[in-house]
């Protein structure tokens, strides 16, 4: 289908009388917990008029596992293996925010060492955690091959982490105090080889569905966010910064070594899918940057510099510390009446707060637009849950 | 507003020229000094008020509410509300704290202000029974609808919970 | 447990060699069965990406086993795969989506959350115990995700046990591998205690070792 004839089937289809006009019935349609276009076990109610979508209704809670509760029963270094499991696709940056604010708590000091594999580590995997929206995002609209695209990329990725941290999903390896274990010898080699086969192979990824017609069809124009609605509604990470809100914690408040090495923010200007789309295929290319100019500077030092079976104590009070991960920004608060553990743990997580785009987007729009538009906020369910 | 929204546009202020600012707006405001970052406790009665002048004053511009939640102090019969402020267009933070009481918890909802705060008030309702006015749905945001108790209650208790053996 | 021998009762058994055929029929179906399930994508967290797409991607490539066709909706659905932890409010819409399968019908339950609560048993007021108080499971892979590898492991057992026909069938039979909570007023250090009392029991070589043994298991204050 050539673009010209896509534009005119879209004009005629919106030009047909809205279903109200043919006296049509509003009815209710749920969509999940059990849905393949969810990802996971997220619901929606959706109020119809034929094809169009006239609200969206989330319901929440069938993945909700009481995380917050269990924290306030572990102690300061038990909490972190449970943010792997909120956004698993983040996990490190999980590890990392939850870290960050225990180490703030306790007054712990961290070497350059740890901040560069810290930094190296997260970012590698914010390439990672959008390798897999790409694939699965080709798949929610319709092509398949995306996703044994991402899949095979991401693999090799995959075992990158696996020989440095020992894990493929859940890493539980940004650790109070340092890191689990030291990067393995081969890492640097490592990430080189997989950088020289993903470079050109991002270009194919943009080959194969950025200049799609189709894809651009189903993307421009539907969905839109604006910036207001999007700093109303709370929305962080690529979904803000499609808006054209240029955020992002990495260079607001730099951490890590983030503040030492050159990336830019890349921003949208409509807030439609496709800037949403366009945004995370810009930053995997700027986090490769990040990792280039990380990969040959890693200083030399301890990765972990209190014993591992250290207690960690905490004077009373409150801490705040946040981050961005691959969907937005990630706070923890630490709340402590002194002691081994803490009194209360609160996690503002990123995807609890980028759903809500979703009830006004997707209202006024088609059935199939919806799916697009859920893809396109790259929504894990478990981190809206706990 | 499109691309004219850039964070750092305003004029980022350190935290003892927010506090002091914020206590002009409202007087009875107190420092929390206990908080690594700008914290101010704020009375129930004036919160709504402030608020708004949070978001709208035009030297604070807190456009974001990052997040809220609460702390259940159960031996002083509080619950310690939470919201976490941003303002991305100056780049400053606040974190204001304003106490109700554990056994009638009712603060006025803030969603007029901030949208996103009718769900996390949602989320706080579910799991503290904090009660807000003017909340246009309130019901419960992660547990079924029967659910009995509020879990994250410093004494919640109930049956099916499994103690970690020490 | 087989189509043959459930359905036509008494036709074929009188016969000579009646039982003989029947026996032959249902290996040739229940082979059949165990070389084309067809899972229900079915995901609720971490478990999967690993279990549900990482095994199907290229590399892994469940379709080498026949399992390949994943169906979104249940009643086109012979295999549930469980990737992920169970709480209170989905168990109702597991137990649904279970039902609505066709018969025969096998479970996989993947990863600790699924079979035992995982790293959510303590102190979490919403996560269930284990699928396997929801619905019958026949297959326990174990790991918090685990391996791909593991998930095609335990399909390859799942596959055995069909073609021997061992699958269970109703809610409530359990096989259940591990020790998921602790049972009603029972202490961590009683069951310890009472592992090292078998051990002594069981031990015939050399007792005095699994002395030591149980002893370490009765003091040992954490796991
Ligand atoms: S077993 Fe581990 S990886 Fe799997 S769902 Fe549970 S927490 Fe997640």
């Amino acid at each position: 289908m050539n673009a010209t004839v896509a534009t005119t089937l879209r004009a005629r289809l919106d030009a047909l009388p809205s279903q109200s006009l043919l006296g049509t019935q509003e009815y209710f349609v749920n969509m999940g917990p059990q849905h393949p276009s969810t990802h996971g076990v997220l619901r929606l109610v959706l109020k119809l008029d034929g094809e169009t979508v006239h609200q969206v209704i989330p319901v929440l809670g069938y993945i909700h596992r009481g995380i917050e509760k269990i924290c306030e029963h572990s102690n300061y270094r038990q909490l972190v293996h449970l943010t792997d499991r909120m956004d698993y696709l983040s996990a490190l940056a999980n590890n990392w925010a939850a870290t960050m604010v225990v180490e703030k708590a306790a007054a712990m000091e961290t070497n350059s060492r740890i901040e560069a594999i810290r930094t190296l580590v997260t970012e590698l995997q914010r390439i990672h955690s959008h390798q897999l929206w790409w694939g699965v995002f080709g798949m929610d609209l319709g092509a398949f091959t995306p996703f044994f695209y991402g899949f095979r990329d991401r693999e090799i990725l995959t075992d990158v982490f696996e020989r440095t941290i020992g894990g493929r999903l859940t890493m539980n390896y940004i650790q109070p105090g340092g890191v689990m274990h030291d990067i393995h010898p081969e890492l640097v080699a490592d990430v080189k080889a997989f950088l020289a086969v993903f470079k050109p192979r991002l270009d194919e990824y943009e080959a194969l569905l950025s200049e799609n017609v189709i894809v651009q069809e189903r993307l421009r124009g539907v969905g839109v966010l604006t910036a207001q609605d999007a700093v109303a509604l709370g929305a962080t990470g690529p979904v803000l910064r499609a808006s054209g809100v240029a955020h992002d914690l990495r260079k607001a408040e730099p951490y890590g070594l983030y503040g030492q090495v050159a990336f830019d923010v890349p921003v949208g200007s409509r807030g439609d899918c496709w800037d949403r789309y366009a945004v995370r295929m810009q930053e995997m290319r700027q986090s490769i940057r990040i990792v280039e100019q990380l990969l040959d500077n890693i200083p030399e030092g301890k990765h972990f510099l209190v014993k591992p079976a250290a207690k960690i104590k905490v004077k009373p009070g409150v801490w705040y510390s946040h981050l961005e991960t691959a969907r937005g920004v990630l706070g923890a608060m630490l709340v402590s009446t002194g002691g081994e553990a803490p009194y209360r743990v609160h996690f503002r997580t990123p995807n609890f707060n980028n759903l809500w785009a979703v009830t006004t987007t997707a209202t006024g729009g088609r059935v199939a637009d919806l799916v697009a538009i859920l893809s396109s906020l790259d929504l894990v369910i478990p981190d809206i849950d706990r | 507003m499109a691309t004219s929204l850039l964070p750092v546009s305003g004029q980022a202020l350190d935290a003892q020229s927010l506090v002091a600012k914020i206590q002009k707006l409202c007087p009875a405001a107190q420092l929390r000094p206990d908080c690594d970052r700008p914290a101010v406790k704020v009375p129930l009665a004036h919160w709504p008020v402030l608020a708004q002048q949070l978001f709208a004053s035009a030297d604070l511009l807190f456009d974001l509410l990052e997040t809220h939640t609460a702390i259940d102090w159960v031996q002083t019969g509080q619950i310690e509300l939470v919201y976490v402020l941003t303002s991305l267009q100056c780049g400053h933070h606040l974190t204001v704290f304003v106490d109700v009481a554990r056994d009638n918890p009712v603060a006025p909802s803030l969603c007029a202000v901030w949208p996103i705060a009718q769900w996390q008030e949602r989320e706080v309702f579910d799991l503290f029974g904090v009660h807000y006015t003017d909340h246009p749905d309130l019901r419960r945001l992660f547990l079924d609808d029967d659910w009995q108790g509020f879990p994250l209650r410093k004494d919640y208790a109930d049956d099916f919970m499994l103690e970690r053996p020490s | 447990m087989g189509l043959v021998t459930d359905n036509l009762p008494g036709a074929l058994l009188p016969l000579p060699g009646g039982g003989a055929l029947l026996t032959a029929i249902d290996q040739v179906v229940n082979w059949s069965r165990a070389n084309s399930l067809w899972p229900l994508t079915f995901g609720t967290s971490c478990c999967a990406i690993e279990v549900m797409m990482a095994t199907g991607a290229a590399r892994h490539d469940l379709a080498r086993f026949g399992a390949e066709v994943a169906r979104p909706s249940p009643r086109q659905a012979d295999l549930l795969i469980i990737a992920g932890t169970i709480v209170k409010k989905m168990a109702p819409r597991l137990r649904t989506l279970w039902e609505q399968m066709a018969e025969p019908r096998y479970v996989i339950a993947t990863g600790s959350c699924a079979i035992s609560g995982g790293p959510f048993l303590y102190h979490s007021y919403t996560t269930i115990r284990g699928a396997d108080e929801v619905i019958p499971v026949d297959v326990y892979v174990p790991g918090c995700p685990p391996r791909p590898e593991a998930l095609l492991y335990g399909l390859l057992t799942l596959q055995k046990m069909i073609r021997e026909g061992t699958t269970l069938a109703r809610p409530g039979e359990v096989r259940k591998p591990v020790l998921a909570a602790l049972p009603d007023g029972m202490t961590l250090h009683q069951v310890r205690a009472e592992i090292a009392e078998l051990v002594q029991e069981t031990a015939t070589v050399d007792r005095a070792a699994a002395a030591t043994v149980g002893a370490s298991y009765a003091s040992a204050s954490r796991v």
